[in-house]
């Protein structure tokens, strides 16, 4: 019986989404003004003729992200930090990372040969995950990716080492709070730099804004001694990235080590 | 004579990468019929090893010759040599760690067995 209805929910699961499906493709069909919208984006994303309205970056989605829509990425940011602060303000107390008693760290963890490996690969995902992060406006990539790339190696080394050896190594949670808060303000920094500039100057300026646009002529360099760094976009993927990569470590640590139980506290 | 080179290059490269294809049927075949988890270990490494590693060697050298790719060439070759050397030496160390891993917490016994000389009571 439980099986029957089990197979009956999902038939009618996979029916109704098929005919919301078909009703969407009939009716909704995106309007002329839409299609304008992708293609001014397209048009505008590097387009050294038409200097006031482009972002100079070959990545669109990253010049969508950081440029177009960016303060709906501030704010992403900011939900992604305070549900990090909210975590840390629930587990507070649960556990704690000072060790008791002994840690050895030539006996706790995986094999010699497993550890060797890890160390000869985490600088190569370092460089990956910079690579990643620091060409984000260039290819396809950014400061999310580059960051949760970068944040693998304390996952891996709590795996195969233990939690208490990135612990002893200076890597705690609090230690990462402030990594995870320089980089959030930064990225706030860099959302107000051209305003600020604007403000030093005398001339007008918007927030949030990256080039030169009609009305506002002050922004960012495009490229620094010829080298495309898109303005704001490269100082926000690489604030984007240290965040993640910080906030992610934090998430880590927090659930290995209650996951274990809790080493005091309880 | 670089004609030949470059022909007897693109014969090595085009054998090991039918090499890895060969090398990854034999290890689906090897999946289904290796009775306990430790034996399936063996063709799992056949398939990072002789199916990953070699055709992705193989794709660097092709791509080295094939002119029709411009200077993207390059690119496809290092990154494909670059990915062969980071698997050559990531999957001996997993497949090390999951056996060390599967064994110590007891999770899968040695079956059928002849000698398991680490623990005893896991054998048959």
């Amino acid at each position: 019986m439980r099986r029957i209805t089990e197979l009956a929910v999902i038939i009618s699961l996979i029916l109704g989404v098929s005919v919301l499906l078909v009703l969407a493709a009939s009716i909704l069909i995106p309007g002329v003004e839409v299609r304008q919208l992708a293609f001014f984006y397209l048009y505008t994303t590097i387009n050294p003729w038409f200097q006031n309205y482009t972002v100079n970056s070959p990545e669109a989605v990253t010049a969508i992200v950081w440029d177009y829509r960016g303060l709906d990425t501030l704010f992403e940011t900011s939900v992604f930090y305070l549900a990090l602060i909210a975590g840390l303000a629930l587990a507070r107390g649960l556990f704690s990372e000072t060790l008791q008693g002994s840690f050895n760290e030539k006996t706790s963890g995986l094999s010699t040969i497993v550890k060797t490996v890890t160390r000869v690969t985490a600088p190569m995902i370092i460089a990956v995950g910079a690579s990643i992060g620091l060409h984000g406006h260039l290819t396809p990539g950014g400061g999310f990716q580059g960051g949760a790339t970068i944040a693998v190696i304390p996952l891996v080394f709590i795996v195969v080492y233990s939690a208490f050896f990135l612990i002893a190594r200076g890597v705690t949670s609090n230690k990462m709070l402030v990594l995870r808060s320089i980089g959030l303000l930064g990225i706030g920094f860099i959302s107000i730099a051209t305003f600020l500039i604007g403000l030093a100057i005398g001339r007008f300026a918007y927030v949030f804004q990256n080039m030169p646009k009609p009305g506002a002529i002050v922004g960012l360099p495009a490229d620094i001694n010829g080298a495309l760094i898109s303005g704001t976009l490269w100082f926000f993927n690489l604030f984007e990235m240290i965040a993640v990569a910080a906030g992610f470590t934090i998430a880590f640590i927090i659930l290995l080590l209650a996951g274990r139980g809790g080493s005091g506290g309880r | 004579m670089l004609d030949l080179f470059i022909l007897i290059i693109r014969y090595i490269s085009l054998a090991l990468i039918t090499l890895g294809g060969f090398a990854s049927v034999v290890a689906a075949i090897g999946f289904y019929r290796f009775k306990n988890f430790y034996l399936r270990l063996h063709p799992l490494t056949i398939n990072t090893i002789w199916g990953c590693v070699f055709p992705l060697t193989g794709i660097s050298l092709l791509t080295i010759i094939l002119e029709e790719l411009g200077a993207y060439k390059w690119f496809m070759a290092g990154a494909s040599f670059i990915t062969a050397l980071i698997v050559l030496m990531l999957a001996p160390a997993g497949s090390h760690a999951i056996a060390r891993g599967v064994h110590k917490s007891r999770t899968a016994r040695v079956k059928p067995c002849i000698a398991d000389l680490l623990d005893k009571d896991l054998c048959g």
